[in-house]
């Protein structure tokens, strides 16, 4: 809901630019020789229609805000799920890095029992 | 019938300031554009020269010019107020979007810990099948005192429900990190009747 009003007061803003530009365009268009009168018109009738929702947009908006604004500040907040969401995220993260200690044990293990049988065959295979 | 809402004085004050300036930018945007409209007609009788006459049509033009881009500039500040005192005062969208972000955090942390509790679990039942396979085996190093690490934890589970009875003073938690350890470094003082397997 707030981003509509956000948004429509950003449609507001890209009108008044387009007030200024049909007003030049009419200026340009009348300091010409030759007038043509249909780009004339079309563009006049662009100028006062933009002018229009300009100021029927924000009469809109003020009169909302008047409605609805209250004077004191606002406190809410979502600064506990946050924390809940942060501690979760951590809960994890440290099962993650203990599991990964875990296997990095069991391939180290694994390896040492590796080496140990290898030696043992060596150790055969010189008595033979 | 709505009750009439009073708000602070400066608020109010703000508001209507607020709608001062729409109104004054406006105006002076369609007064200014509708007077260098009137002033590019051609009159034939002038009371100066016709130099003079152009010269003053020109300066006052570009001075209504100047006053339509200045009151389009203010319209622009006129907005930006606007969105700065919504982002501020709109309750209704800051509730709105307080909860919503609240949802979303709440279901991420429900999700990771449902994940987290799941491999738990399975975590826990490879964790009993493989004591099973090492107490089972000729590796392994029990004393009467000690508990596998599955009882270890089924113990655990059942002193977290009320109302449970245990018998153990002491914390039979190890790890597995520790039973690795008492197979790499035999016990010289043996009292184990430990199980092996013949």
């Amino acid at each position: 809901m707030a981003n509509d009003r956000l948004r429509a007061l950003e449609e507001v803003e890209k009108e008044i630019a387009m007030i200024l530009q049909c007003a030049g365009n009419i200026v340009l268009e009348l300091s010409k020789d030759k007038h043509n009168a249909s780009l004339l018109d079309r563009q006049l009738v662009q100028f006062q229609s933009s002018v229009s929702r300009v100021e029927n947009e924000l009469s809109g908006q003020i009169r909302y805000l008047t409605q609805v604004a209250t004077g004191q500040p606002h406190e809410g907040s979502t600064y506990s799920a946050r924390k809940d969401c942060q501690m979760a995220l951590n809960r994890a993260e440290y099962a993650k890095v203990k599991l990964g200690e875990l296997g990095r044990t069991c391939e180290v293990m694994l390896d040492q029992q590796q080496q140990q049988q290898q030696q043992q065959q060596q150790q055969q295979q010189q008595q033979t | 019938m709505a009750t009439q809402r009073v708000l602070p004085q400066s608020k109010e004050t703000l508001l209507q300031n607020y709608n001062k300036r729409l109104k004054d930018d406006i105006k002076s945007i369609l007064d200014n554009f509708t007077e260098i409209i009137k002033t590019a007609k051609i009159e034939d009788e002038t009371q100066v020269s016709r130099a003079t006459q152009a010269e003053q049509d020109h300066y006052e033009m570009h001075v209504r010019a100047a006053n339509i881009v200045r009151a389009g500039e203010s319209l622009m500040k006129l907005v930006s107020d606007l969105k700065q005192f919504l982002i501020l005062n709109d309750f209704p969208s800051v509730n709105d979007a307080i909860s919503l972000q609240n949802q979303q955090l709440r279901s991420l942390q429900e999700e990771c810990d449902k994940k987290l509790t799941s491999l738990r679990d399975e975590i826990a039942i490879d964790l009993y099948e493989l004591e099973e396979e090492y107490y089972s085996s000729s590796y392994s190093q029990w004393d009467s005192t000690d508990l596998p690490l599955c009882d270890a934890y089924r113990r655990r589970d059942s002193w977290a429900s009320p109302g449970s009875s245990c018998s153990s003073t002491q914390g039979d938690r190890r790890t597995w990190r520790d039973l690795l350890h008492r197979r790499q470094t035999p016990n010289t003082t043996s009292t184990d009747t430990g199980r092996r397997r013949l």
